[in-house]
């Protein structure tokens, strides 16, 4: 029924608010990372002012690229809950098939590249099918399907490099817009883009933050919570297969043993663009601005010529520290309190 | 309850076992159109049981239930929603990172195609949870885009009966104890927002232990004892001691309960 809409009474309003968040909590997400980044920017600008020429910028979005790529499915994933430690696998996985579709097998290159990101998406239905069906836990069920996805592309490339391929590859990896901005950035920030909508403006996004801050209530409303998992697992997976062929067409080569710290880092750029590790609250825009973040960080440490190593460490520390900060933040009541299960 | 009128809801002859446990037996329950009828009894008396009977998340072993008089297969949650029957439960099932729009729709968000795609209309959402908030539940908001754990009990309250009322086809409205996790000043909220959804058409089952609140808003009340219907009276016509007489067991008391 639609019911009578007569309006006699005068709606009451009920003012009780619990708690006024402080400005600068309802920002800390962004404004956290954006002080990070000036703070660095600064140090660089004393320590080696090479860091702002031009050709490093665009060096930096090269760098930031896949993992631009990989952190917009990311980010809705994490948002519903789930983690997925598989997409190093997925995007290596992906990119052999690709590369001996085109190398051994004489296939149309865009065909190859298709079928990659077919690749891509069944692998990512699979992690959502074995979670949401086997009931096996986000986390276990992506660190074993990733050794799975990474054993099928060793032995499917039985130690081989698969190298030299046609365009569009190596301009997707490696070109230059007007000889200026990497086209692997370009597609970075149209899939972060197209992320927002989908996070912003569609039910994958909005369905995730619901899965992701009370499943009881997603239950309740009628949300098939099994079926919006393995959509957003699947997103996840072409993700992968995407940032799979701009890494084979950077260095126009792939090996099945590349692309082995993609899941750690896409988690920490996600996670230091403020979305939330346990679920329920994410920014596209956070991410963006964590995946650069973590790109100035590497080459400001290639730039100070600090061993490669020194990288790892920095982005581990960073990782820990961003969480901890979040959850300091969480637990000293500025009101992140999700609701139970 | 004028004879004339016809139950809106008609619940007959309703049993339900678990194994061995018989949770109801025979039940019979009738709403009728503008009122709120409480359910109360004991813990374990068959209240819950009859409930998720009626919302589809059990499945009754017998009796019939019937909706404006049509007979309704509620084998499901879907089913029952389909059926009309709208529930707020105790966890009121909010999202809390969400903001009070997304929450009254969430599950039935509107859609405007875009190229052939379909997007979440969020300006149409936020435009008519506020005209549902102001003209189903009663309440206006002065900061409704902000999530709903920066609200109140009594807010969050609102915001999960105006989705609850939002369906197209809202015949009846199943509250489960709402007021059992407020305070003083947010019961006092909720229990206006109960019958302001009440006198602008909604029949309510209002179940509740709290003999109190239901004197203070239900029309009629049922009670449960040991998974029968012990009986049903007019709050008007009776009172709160023969209702716990009731509950308790000692009889249907006339004039004096001990």
């Amino acid at each position: 029924m639609t019911g009578p809409t007569t309006n006699t009474s005068v709606p009451s309003k009920i003012a009780d608010r619990k708690v006024a968040l402080p400005w600068y909590q309802q920002y800390i997400n962004i404004v956290g990372p954006m002080a990070m980044i000036l703070a660095l920017a600064l140090t660089m600008a004393i320590a080696q002012p090479r860091f702002f020429e031009f050709q490093n910028l665009m060096i930096i979005l090269q760098d930031a690229a896949i993992f631009m790529v990989l952190g917009t499915a990311m980010t809705i994933v994490i948002t519903g809950k789930g983690i997925d430690l598989s997409i190093g696998a997925v995007a290596v996985l992906s990119a052999i098939i690709m590369g001996m579709l085109i190398k051994d097998h004489n296939w149309p290159t865009l065909l190859a590249m298709i079928v990659a990101l077919l690749v891509g998406v069944s692998c990512g239905v699979a992690n959502g099918l074995v979670i949401t069906k086997l009931k096996v836990p986000d986390l276990l069920a992506t660190l074993a399907m990733d050794q799975v996805y990474r054993g099928i592309a060793l032995v499917l490339a039985a130690g081989a490099v698969l190298a030299r391929f046609p365009e569009p590859i190596p301009t997707l990896g490696r070109g230059r817009l007007f000889d200026l901005i990497p086209t692997a950035a370009i597609v970075g920030l149209i899939a972060l883009a197209i992320g927002y909508i989908l996070y912003n403006y569609t039910w994958l996004g909005r369905y995730a933050v619901a899965i992701g801050s009370s499943r009881e209530a997603a239950v309740q409303t009628g949300i098939n919570i099994d079926r919006q998992k393995i959509y957003q697992y699947a997103l996840m997976g072409l993700c992968a297969a995407i940032a799979g062929i701009l890494l084979t067409g950077r260095l126009n080569a792939i090996q099945a043993t590349a692309g082995m710290g993609f899941a750690l880092h896409t988690i920490a750029a996600v996670v230091v663009g403020g979305t939330v590790l346990f679920g329920g609250k994410g920014s596209m825009f956070g991410t963006l601005v964590g995946v650069l973040l973590l790109a100035m960080v590497t080459n400001a440490l290639v730039l100070l010529h600090f061993q490669f190593f020194w990288q790892l460490i920095a982005a581990g520390v960073i990782i820990i520290s961003s969480i901890g900060f979040y959850s300091y933040l969480q637990s000293s009541g500025s009101g992140d309190s999700r609701s139970d299960e | 309850m004028d004879a004339a009128t016809q139950p809106i809801l008609k619940m007959t002859g309703i049993s339900k076992s678990f194994g061995g446990l018989r949770a109801l037996m025979d039940v019979d329950l009738e709403l009728y159109p503008n009122e709120i009828l409480a359910i109360v009894g004991d813990n374990g008396a068959g209240k819950s049981t009859l409930i998720k009977v009626l919302t589809g998340v059990y499945q009754a072993d017998e009796g019939s239930i019937e909706v404006e008089g049509e007979k309704a297969s509620l084998n499901s949650r879907r089913d029952s929603i389909d059926a009309g029957i709208a529930a707020v439960y105790q966890n009121l099932g909010l999202v809390d990172t969400l903001a009070a729009p997304a929450n009254v729709f969430l599950g039935a968000e509107p859609i405007r195609k875009v190229m052939g795609l379909p997007f979440i209309d969020n300006a149409k959402m936020k435009t008519d949870a506020i005209r549902i908030l102001k003209e189903r539940v009663g309440v206006e908001f002065p900061d409704i885009d902000e999530p709903t754990r920066n609200f109140s009990g009594g807010q969050r309250q609102a915001v999960a009966i105006a989705r609850a009322v939002n369906g197209t086809d809202l015949k009846v409205l199943v509250m489960d104890e709402p007021t059992a996790a407020l305070g003083p000043e947010e019961t006092k909220n909720t229990l206006n927002l109960i019958r302001t959804v009440k006198e602008r058409g909604t029949p309510i089952i209002l179940i509740s232990h709290n003999l109190d609140h239901v004197f203070e808003v239900a029309d009629r009340v049922q009670v449960m004892r040991g998974g029968k219907k012990a009986g049903v009276v007019e709050i008007a016509k009776s009172t709160k001691k023969d209702v716990l007489g009731m509950i308790v067991g000692t009889g249907i008391a006339t004039d004096a309960v001990a």
